[in-house]
């Protein structure tokens, strides 16, 4: 999905400027919204052997369906009478590190290939821009797909795969972004002094382009965990027993009519993750770069 | 149920002088009107037209519409003639007394739909085709049998086997015949006008295929059979069966086509109004396919203590909803070579445990079993996607871990599945649903199966992926098909089912049960567990106004 | 000019070489094969598969298989479906006329709604009609889009009975405009309201922007009326960059127009696509990849060449 994010980047919001970083993106409400949403979701995923009420495995066939709010159970259960509220809990686990993992995958991917083609140049800028051209040219829900056949699914692989796809975007933001910042004087300055390479990348391009990757990186969470998802229903994703937001609400369509709090609290689940993040990029993008643009 | 029996008896015929008469008889039901088209559902594409191709159960729905074979097998198991006259038997003249030559009379004045006339040179041409090597013929097996076919008058063939085999008759009810004059002209055998444009001599005409969407068949006005009363029929393609149960729920498809309604929206599907639900087992067995070839598997105390550990009534009535029936054997009760005395499943996991104990398989520190080195711990795979399943799947997992044994969940999809995944043995086990009885065309015959000359990654050919070999079995299952009497066939495969059921390769779940849904006026409408379709009498089908 | 796009053309013919090159290679290295489908459902043994395969060529070593897949591309020939026989092109063309429809009344949808909202939210920065039309956007960009589509087909097919459940038209009757309206309904709302945050979101940057410039506020002095205004200057200025959204949105139309076609049993590539995975039908699979990446190369270029044309300003070099 990075094509989601790269579409997101090209919109900017301006005109609150002079402030700090911080004190624009505490301005931006519904970004601190989202902020507080999403360390809710995450206390919750690293604690959840703590929170979760259940074991999210167990099955008792004699409980299934179990709407909300019945006997033990908050959420109900599910088809197979496992507790509903213990597996969203533990879902979300699979979910935030699937996003944010895959988020890594592509913000380590794209930084790299992105520097290393600015820096280097020539063959090199040629070779690796024309091998994200065809990531770009290639729908990534096509190039996933390829991708989710090959392997069998797990956490690992669905992470690296959807990593993998969305890399694309973060490599032309950075190569963008470090080709302006190659020609001020005090790249010149640092040369001259006798910076070496690797030094130079790490201490002037990375930091004067880091903007633009912690804002793409932040929306290719919220792209990822809806990745995710699409494989789930497409009939690629995580494994059984299991849960992910995805899977849980892939596996609860049939039951639309009979159950709907099986699909409605993992879509919910789903878009409030989703959104807070989105929110949260959108306040970072006013925050740190005001003028962001590819 | 009377009306049921009474419809069972007018429709397998085709156009059977019985037919006709038991429908002049009039008992209570109205006169079949005409006009009108039928939707079907399926959730996957007919897109293979001539039906020697290799091709999926879609379509082949959609060949028994277009196309006939020389007889067809009604729900009653018995084969009712279409093309050919009469069936074949030894008692007829028609087969033999040494098994050896079939001579098949057919039906005379029936036309292709051009209005070319039928003959026997297209039988002749549709064995021909399917033997031509340059032909990507499905498969040739049990054809390569028949060491020639001849038509002394075009309205005669005759058969000569090389050796006797009993599935032949079988063989032929799954042989579509295809036109001569068209194809028998062509340049490019695999790829010509007949994959677009295919004509045949059934009820129905090809009228359009709109890719991805659905295909037309209209009315053959000059069937030779009975009906068709429909103008038209349509099979729409709907890729998710949610969505498809919510568009027969909106009544936009009339009828849902094979897989109908999952067993999930079985209740559902009871509640709704001005439908008619059809629920009819079929000779599909739901089974745990172990591969042999895994040293866990080797030792027989692992697989009779996996069967006395999984608990099969709970796996039934709750994650099947009791829709299916409990099934012990690789055949239907519905079968004239059905074993009824096979002993009943015991779910027991302290036997298990203490058959596992006997046989050495020891608890180990992680709490599962392991013997020699060898942890009883196995993964099992299905198609990715199958809802139920998988929660089938997840209930085993426990059942199994409760008496020490590790089973993983692997499911992938159904192109890596079944694919060298499967073939090649490579798996450790699968949950996997098999009509051996209807695969040979409505035949007990298991050599392919448990044969041991039949394991494809030892000797190329076959399906016996569980790489299950015992002599005896061997010995049972080439008796079995060499013998044509049905008399001395039926206390070979009670045996046969005897050995399986003792040795247990496989572990047999349940029969599945076809819930399918028509709207409430559509008439004749019909399972027929021994097609792998239940389009096949849509000539007969018509709408109550 | 001219070299500028001899350059790019250059560029996306070495991109689609490679498009080939990675898809084939993923294609047939993956597990499985075009013949699984058959061990399921036929009476196929072994040697069948092994038979068919043979003729297939795959039991050919990869670099004959594509060296062959490619020649015959070059020659015109993208071969043919294993599932229905019939030239590659011809099925994609079957399946367009279905996307296109979809996608392009989306994208009108995305495009009406997103530009309307992006107006009046730049007209009234911060008022709750903004916030209430930021959030709104957000949100319906982040609504996994298979949940909304079953959720509307339960509510207004189901529920209701206002839309169709799918489908482009009602089987077996003679072609209605109406009717075709009447059943895009449904796919184009879950469709079109995934893109219309961007749309809105860069409109309304867009017009701040404009707005706040001098030859804005000079006619705003000038007294014309602020409708005219927002047309004539600031709305013109503010679309120029939303030429190249088109461009950059097609891969992303393409991946939500494969789900919804999936709920609504709509025929389009996107299913085409994931059920050709399904079967690995690899001429059809190459197929679609390299037609897709044809379609977004040169949307690009063209999104670029627009953008040109409009801003006199920029220059190719």
């Amino acid at each position: 999905m990075s094509a989601r994010a790269a579409v997101r980047v090209l919109g900017t919001a301006r005109g609150r400027k002079g402030s700090p970083a911080v004190a624009r993106f505490t301005r931006h409400r519904l970004a601190i919204l989202g902020s507080v949403a999403v360390a809710a979701l995450l206390l919750t995923a690293i604690f959840a052997p703590d929170i979760a009420p259940r074991n999210p495995l167990y099955i008792d066939l004699v409980v299934r369906f179990t709407p909300p709010l019945h006997g033990p159970f908050a959420l109900g259960t599910d088809p197979l009478g496992r507790d509903l509220l213990s597996r969203l809990i533990y879902a979300g686990r699979i979910s935030l590190t699937v996003g944010f993992s895959a988020m890594l995958v592509s913000a380590v991917v794209g930084t790299a290939v992105g520097t290393l083609a600015a820096f280097r140049g020539g063959a090199v800028d040629s070779v690796f821009m024309r091998v994200t051209d065809v990531g770009f040219s290639l729908p990534s829900i096509f190039l996933l797909l390829l991708l989710a056949a090959f392997i069998s699914p797990s956490v690992l692989s669905i992470t690296l795969i959807i990593g993998l796809t969305s890399w694309m975007a973060t490599a032309r933001l950075v190569r963008g972004q470090i080709l302006t910042v190659l020609k001020l004087d005090f790249i010149e300055a640092a040369r001259a002094g006798g910076a070496s390479d690797l030094r130079l990348i790490l201490r002037h391009l990375l930091p004067n382009s880091a903007a633009p990757v912690v804002v793409a990186a932040t929306l290719n969470v919220a792209d990822a965990i809806l990745a995710e998802s699409y494989v789930s229903f497409l009939g690629y994703g995580i494994q059984p027993p299991l849960a992910s937001w995805g899977n849980m609400l892939n596996n609860a369509q049939s039951y639309f009519v009979s159950a709907p709090w099986l699909a409605v609290f993992p879509g919910l689940m789903i878009t409030l993750a989703v959104t807070s993040i989105n929110f949260i990029g959108d306040g970072l993008r006013d925050a740190l770069d005001p003028r962001l643009k590819i | 149920m009377k009306r049921r029996e009474f419809l069972l008896a007018t429709l397998g015929g085709v156009g059977t002088a019985v037919a006709s008469q038991a429908l002049r008889g009039g008992r209570a039901v109205a006169a079949p009107q005409k006009g009108g088209q039928v939707i079907v559902g399926l959730s996957q594409e007919p897109t293979v037209f001539n039906p020697l191709k290799p091709h999926i159960e879609v379509d082949r729905g959609v060949h028994m519409c277009l196309f006939d074979a020389l007889w067809r097998m009604n729900p009653q198991g018995q084969f009712v003639p279409n093309l050919a006259a009469t069936i074949p038997t030894v008692e007829n003249g028609g087969i033999s007394t040494d098994g050896l030559q079939y001579t098949i009379h057919l039906r005379r004045g029936v036309t292709w739909h051009d209005g070319a006339p039928f003959t026997a040179a297209d039988v002749e041409f549709t064995y021909q085709l399917i033997m031509n090597p340059k032909f990507d013929a499905a498969t040739r097996v049990g054809y390569d049998g028949i060491a020639s076919l001849t038509t002394p008058d075009p309205a005669t063939v005759v058969l000569k086997l090389s050796k006797p085999y009993a599935p032949m008759l079988a063989l032929w009810s799954d042989t579509y015949i295809v036109p001569k004059h068209v194809l028998g002209s062509v340049t490019d055998l695999n790829n010509n006008v007949f994959d677009t444009k295919p004509i045949g001599t059934g009820a129905f005409t090809f009228g359009e295929r709109v890719a991805g969407d659905h295909i037309t068949l209209e009315a053959n006005r000059k069937f030779y059979g009975t009906g068709p009363y429909l103008d038209r029929v349509i099979f729409k393609y709907i890729p998710d069966l949610t969505v498809m149960f919510t568009r027969f729920q909106t009544g936009d498809i009339d009828v849902t086509g094979i897989q109908g309604i999952t067993v999930d929206h079985f209740d559902e599907a009871k509640r709704l109004k001005g439908v008619t639900l059809h629920t009819g087992p079929t000779n599909f067995v739901e089974y745990l396919w172990f591969n042999l070839g895994r040293p866990q598997f080797q030792d027989k105390a692992v697989r009779e203590a996996l069967y006395l550990g999984m608990d099969k009534q709970s796996y039934i009535q709750r994650i099947y909803y009791g829709v299916p029936p409990v099934s012990e054997s690789y055949l239907a009760p519905s079968s004239w070579a059905f074993n009824p005395n096979l002993p009943k499943h015991e779910y027991n996991p302290d036997k298990a445990k203490a058959r596992l104990e006997e046989a050495g398989w020891k608890v180990g520190g992680d709490g599962i079993r392991a013997k020699n080195g060898v942890k009883l711990s196995f993964s099992n795979s299905t198609t990715a996607g199958n809802k139920v399943r998988e929660q089938a799947q997840a209930f085993l997992q426990q059942n199994w871990k409760a008496i020490g044994v590790d089973m993983q969940i692997k499911d992938m999809p159904a192109a890596v599945v079944w694919g060298d995944y499967f073939f090649k043995s490579q798996f450790d086990s699968v949950t996997v649903g098999w009509n051996i009885w209807g695969e040979a065309g409505g035949d007990p015959n298991v050599l392919n199966w448990f044969g041991s000359g039949y394991i494809p990654v030892k000797s190329g050919k076959g399906s016996n992926t569980t790489q299950y070999a015992n002599e005896k079995m061997d010995r049972l299952a080439e008796e079995g098909v060499s013998v044509v009497s049905q008399e001395k066939r039926k206390p070979i495969y009670q045996q046969i089912q005897a050995i399986l059921h003792e040795d247990l390769p496989v572990l047999p779940i349940f029969y599945y049960v076809n819930i399918e849904g028509t709207k409430a006026g559509l008439q004749n409408y019909q399972q027929n567990a021994n097609l792998v379709s239940n389009v096949w009498n849509a000539n007969a089908w018509w709408w109550a106004k | 000019m001219g070299r500028y796009l001899m350059r790019r053309l250059f560029q996306g013919g070495a991109v689609l070489v490679g498009v080939t090159v990675i898809a084939f290679a993923l294609l047939h290295l993956a597990p499985g094969g075009p013949l699984a489908m058959y061990t399921l459902t036929t009476s196929m043994g072994a040697e069948d598969l092994a038979r068919i395969s043979h003729e297939l060529g795959l039991d050919q070593p990869l670099p004959v298989q594509y060296a062959r897949w490619a020649t015959n591309l070059v020659r015109g020939d993208w071969g043919r479906s294993y599932r229905d026989s019939r030239p590659v092109l011809v099925d994609i063309a079957d399946r367009l006329p279905g996307t296109v429809e979809l996608m392009l009344a989306s994208l009108l949808l995305a495009i009406g709604i997103g530009v309307a909202v992006g107006i009046l939210g730049a007209l009234r920065r911060y008022s709750i009609f903004d916030y209430l039309a930021t959030t709104g956007a957000m949100v319906s960009l982040s609504i996994p889009t298979f949940w909304f589509g079953l959720m509307m087909i339960f509510v207004f097919s189901v529920s209701l009975g206002w839309i169709p459940s799918g489908d482009m038209y009602s089987l077996g009757k003679p072609f209605s405009l109406l009717d075709r309206l009447h059943h895009l309904v449904g796919p184009v709302t879950v469709l079109g309201l995934v893109l219309v945050a961007p749309w809105s979101r860069y409109t309304r940057s867009g017009m701040l922007e404009v707005l706040y410039q001098d030859y804005v506020r000079t006619a705003r002095a000038k007294g014309v009326p602020a409708p005219r205004v927002v047309v004539q200057h600031a709305l013109r200025n503010a679309l120029i960059p939303l030429l190249t959204l088109a461009g950059v949105q097609l891969p992303m139309l393409f991946g939500g127009a494969l789900v919804t076609e999936t709920v609504f049993s709509w025929p389009g590539m996107g299913r085409f696509f994931v059920d050709s995975l399904g079967y690995r039908d690899y001429p059809v699979l190459m197929g679609i990849l390299i037609f897709t990446a044809i379609l977004v190369i040169l949307g690009n270029l063209l999104a670029d060449l627009l953008y040109a044309v409009v801003d006199p300003r920029i220059r190719f070099g």
